[in-house]
C-alpha cells in the first residue's frame, strides 16, 4: 500500500507523540520509586554542578565516566556503569572486577549513556566525572533520573575520592587508606630523601592509543603523585601549556632520555613492561641509553591514580623501584 | 632549469614530448628521488651530525644516535620508497582502467575493505599491533576487489563503470560498518584513529620484505598491460580492433592493483593524494603513454610521499605529523594548480 506524503507526516508525528509520551511516562516514574529518596533522609553533597541533596545512604548508584573504579575501591557496588578499558580493568583484584562485571552496561563512555537503561535502573544517585562540555548534554536528561553529582577532569585524585566517598556513603574504608598514604608518603621521602633531592627523573609511558614508533613523556597519571607528594624533579608542562604525555614523540627521541638521571617507565603488576610499553624497551636506543646500563631505568606498577588503592599499590610498587636504585657513583 | 619541449603528436591528442625528453625528465626525477632519500635519512625530528648518519651507515657503532639512523629513518626511508612507488603505479593504473583522470586508487573502496579488515582485527579478534595489522589490510582489499569483480561483471565483461560503482557502494557499506565498529569499541576506535591517517612511522623492514614479492608481481602485471591500456585509451572498439583483449586486460590491472594498493595499505595505512595526484604529474610531462607514466610514477610518488614525510617531521617538531595528513595538504594545492591549467592531463 502506498501512502500519501501528507499520511507519510501524519504516521511519523504520531510515532513521535507516542515515542514522546513514552519517555515522559518512564521519567516521570523514576523519582518517586528512588530508594534514598523514599527514605526520606538527605544529605547536601558539593560537586562541579552545584550544592546538591542526595540520598544519605543511597542503594542504587550509577558511576558514569572516571567515577567507577574509585567508587568501587572504597567498596561501592554500582548498579550501572560505563564502559572501563579492558588495560585498566585487566589492573584492579579480581573482587572489584567482579563488582563491575555485575553492574549494568550503560554505554562505552559518558557522553555515550543510555539513558533509557540508565532510567530503567532507577538509581537513586548518579555520580559522574566527564569533561564539562559532554556533561552539559546531558545533564537535565541524568537529572531528571536521579539526583546528580559531577566533578570535571580538572579535579585532583584527592578531592574526587572525598566527593566520591561523601556522595555515595562509602567513607568507611576511606579514612585507613589516607592514614596508610599519609604513612607512606612519609616513609619514602625519610628513606630516599636524599636520592630525592639531588636526581633528574624522567617519567615514558606508551599507551594501547598511542601511534606506532611513538612514546610520549609522560606527566600525568600516577607520576603526578610522585611530583605532588613526594616532590620528586620530573618534567612537567609550562603552566597553561598542554601535558606532555600528550605530544607523541617518535621513537629517534628516546635517544633525549640520556640526560635524565633515573627513568621511570610503566611494567604491569608482574614487573613486566606494559604491553603497549614493551615496543621502547625493545629498542637499541632504548639499551643504549646510560640510565638503562646502570640500573637506573625503574619499572613502576600504576594500577590507577583516582582513588587511595591504586595509588598505595602504585607507592608499594615505587617504594621497591626506588629501593633498586644503586648509590651514585 | 630544464623545460620539456613539446610536440604534436597528431591530430586530436595532447602535446607530448619526444623520447630524448622523458629520458631527460626520468633521469632528472631520479636524481630527485635520490636527494629525497638521502635528506630522508638526514633529516628528522632530533638534530644528527652528518659525520654520524655517515658512519651510521658505513661504519656503524652502538652509538646511540647511529641507532636513530639505522633503526627509524633508514627503515622509514624505505617503507616511503615502496610504499609510494606501489601508490604511485596504482593511480596511474586505475586512472587508465577507468579512463578517469579523478580515480583514485581507493576509488574501488580497496582502502575501506582494508580499513574495516583491520578494524574487525582490532575490535573484534584483539590485534594490537602494526605487524598484526597488515595480512589483514593486505585480505580485506584482496576480498574487496574480488566483490567488485563479480559485482561489475556484465554480460559483455567487465564495465569500468559499473567496477567503480560497485567499489563506491562496497566502500560505503564497509565505511559504515566499520564506523559502527569503531564507534562501540573505544580500542578499535583509538587503533583506528591512527592507522586511518596513513603513516610510515614505526614500520619496521620486516613489515616490508613480505609484501614486496607482491608489489613486484603487480609491477610486472602493470608493465604488461600498458601497451593494452593505450590502446583501450582510444575506446574500446578501437582497442578491440588492434587485438586487445578487453576482459583479461582489465581483470590484470585490477589484480595488479589490488596488490600495490593492498600492499601499501598493509604497510602504511590508506595515504590519499599521492596515487591521484602523481599519475596527472607523470601524464602532464610525459603524455598518453602508460609506460612511461608508470615509470615517471614509479619515482615520482616516492618524492612527493618523502618530501611530505620530512616535513611532517619537522614543522610540528619535537611531534610529528602522519605523511597521510602532510599529502593532502601538500597534494591537494597542486592539484589544484595543475586541474586549472589549460591543457589538463586528460587521458
Amino acid at each position: 500500500m502506498h501512502k500519501t506524503p501528507l499520511a507519510r507526516r501524519g504516521t511519523a508525528l504520531v510515532a513521535a507523540l507516542l515515542s514522546t509520551t513514552l519517555v515522559l511516562t518512564a521519567c516521570g516514574s523514576d523519582g518517586a520509586d528512588t530508594g534514598g529518596t523514599a527514605a526520606g533522609e538527605t544529605r547536601t553533597v558539593t560537586g562541579g554542578n552545584g550544592t546538591i541533596q542526595v540520598p544519605a545512604d543511597p542503594k542504587r548508584v550509577a558511576t558514569i565516566g572516571n567515577t567507577t573504579l574509585p567508587f568501587i575501591d572504597m567498596g561501592g557496588k554500582p548498579v550501572g556503569v560505563t564502559e572501563v578499558g579492558a588495560s585498566e580493568l585487566g589492573l584492579i583484584p579480581a573482587e572489584q572486577k567482579a563488582t563491575f562485571e555485575a553492574a549494568t552496561n550503560l554505554g562505552s563512555s559518558g557522553d555515550q549513556v543510555d539513558m533509557e537503561k540508565l532510567a530503567g535502573l532507577k538509581p537513586d544517585l548518579i555520580l559522574a566525572q566527564l569533561p564539562g562540555s559532554e556533561f552539559e548534554q546531558i545533564k537535565k536528561q541524568l537529572e531528571s533520573i536521579a539526583p546528580t553529582v559531577f566533578w570535571g577532569l580538572d579535579v585532583e585524585w584527592k578531592a574526587l575520592a572525598d566527593g566520591v566517598s561523601a556522595a555515595g556513603n562509602v567513607t568507611a574504608g576511606l579514612t585507613e587508606q589516607k592514614a596508610k598514604f599519609k604513612d607512606k608518603i612519609a616513609k619514602i621521602q625519610q628513606t630516599y630523601g636524599q636520592i630525592i633531592g639531588a636526581t633528574k627523573f624522567v617519567n615514558v609511558d606508551r599507551w594501547e592509543s598511542s601511534d606506532p614508533g611513538t612514546f610520549s613523556i609522560a606527566d600525568f597519571g600516577c607520576v603526578e603523585i610522585a611530583q605532588g607528594d613526594l616532590g620528586i624533579d620530573f618534567p612537567r608542562a609550562a603552566a597553561g601549556a598542554d601535558p606532555l604525555g600528550w605530544t607523541a614523540l617518535p621513537f629517534e627521541q628516546i635517544a633525549g632520555l640520556s640526560k635524565y638521571d633515573v627513568i621511570t617507565y610503566p611494567v604491569d603488576a608482574a614487573g613486566r613492561p606494559k604491553a603497549p610499553f614493551a615496543p621502547v624497551v625493545a629498542t637499541n636506543t632504548w639499551k643504549a641509553l646510560p640510565a638503562v646500563n646502570s640500573g637506573r631505568a625503574l619499572g613502576v606498577f600504576c594500577p590507577g591514580n583516582n582513588s587511595y588503592g591504586p595509588v598505595l599499590q602504585y607507592l608499594d610498587s615505587l617504594d621497591t623501584a626506588l629501593a633498586t636504585l644503586p648509590a651514585k657513583e | 632549469m630544464t623545460t620539456l619541449s613539446l610536440r604534436h603528436d597528431g591530430p586530436g591528442t595532447a602535446t607530448v614530448p619526444g623520447p630524448r625528453r622523458r629520458v631527460t625528465g626520468l633521469v632528472l626525477a631520479l636524481v630527485a628521488l635520490l636527494a629525497v632519500l638521502v635528506l630522508s635519512v638526514m633529516i628528522g625530528s632530533t638534530t644528527i651530525a652528518p659525520s654520524v648518519v655517515w658512519d651510521a651507515l658505513f661504519h656503524p657503532s652502538a652509538d646511540i644516535d647511529q641507532f636513530a639512523i639505522r633503526d627509524y629513518r633508514l627503515p622509514r626511508t624505505i617503507v616511503g620508497l615502496v610504499v609510494g612507488a606501489a601508490l604511485g603505479v596504482a593511480g596511474a593504473l586505475i586512472q587508465a582502467l577507468t579512463r578517469n583522470p579523478l580515480a583514485d586508487p581507493g576509488i574501488l573502496g580497496l582502502h575501506a575493505g582494508a580499513s574495516f579488515a583491520v578494524t574487525v582485527a582490532v575490535g573484534l579478534l584483539g590485534v594490537r599491533d602494526i605487524a598484526g595489522y597488515m595480512w589483514f589490510a593486505f585480505a580485506g582489499a584482496l576480498i574487496v576487489t574480488l566483490m567488485v569483480l563479480a559485482l561489475g561483471a556484465t554480460r559483455q565483461g567487465q564495465s569500468p563503470t559499473v567496477m567503480v560503482l560497485a567499489g563506491v557502494c562496497v566502500g560505503a557499506v564497509l565505511r559504515g560498518a566499520g564506523s559502527a565498529l569503531e564507534l562501540t569499541n573505544p580500542d578499535a576506535f583509538d587503533a583506528m584513529r591512527s592507522w586511518n591517517a596513513g603513516s610510515i612511522v614505526g614500520r619496521p623492514l620486516d613489515l616490508v620484505w613480505p609484501i614486496l614479492p607482491f608489489l613486484a608481481v603487480a609491477l610486472i602485471l602493470a608493465v604488461a598491460v600498458a601497451g593494452p591500456l593505450n590502446a583501450m585509451a582510444m575506446g574500446d572498439d578501437l582497442a578491440v580492433a588492434q587485438g586487445v583483449r578487453l576482459a583479461r586486460t582489465r581483470v590484470l590491472a585490477i589484480i595488479a592493483l589490488t596488490l600495490l594498493v593492498g600492499g601499501a595499505t598493509a604497510i602504511a595505512g590508506p595515504i590519499g593524494f599521492a596515487g591521484l595526484m602523481v599519475p596527472h604529474v607523470a601524464r602532464w610531462i610525459v603524455g598518453p603513454h602508460q609506460r612511461w607514466i608508470f615509470a615517471y610514477s614509479v619515482v615520482l610518488a616516492p618524492i612527493l610521499l618523502l618530501a611530505s614525510d620530512i616535513l611532517g617531521r619537522i614543522i610540528m617538531h619535537p611531534s610529528e605529523i602522519p605523511v597521510g595528513i602532510v599529502t593532502a595538504f601538500v597534494g591537494a594545492p597542486v592539484l589544484i594548480a595543475l586541474v586549472r591549467r589549460k591543457k589538463a592531463s586528460g587521458l
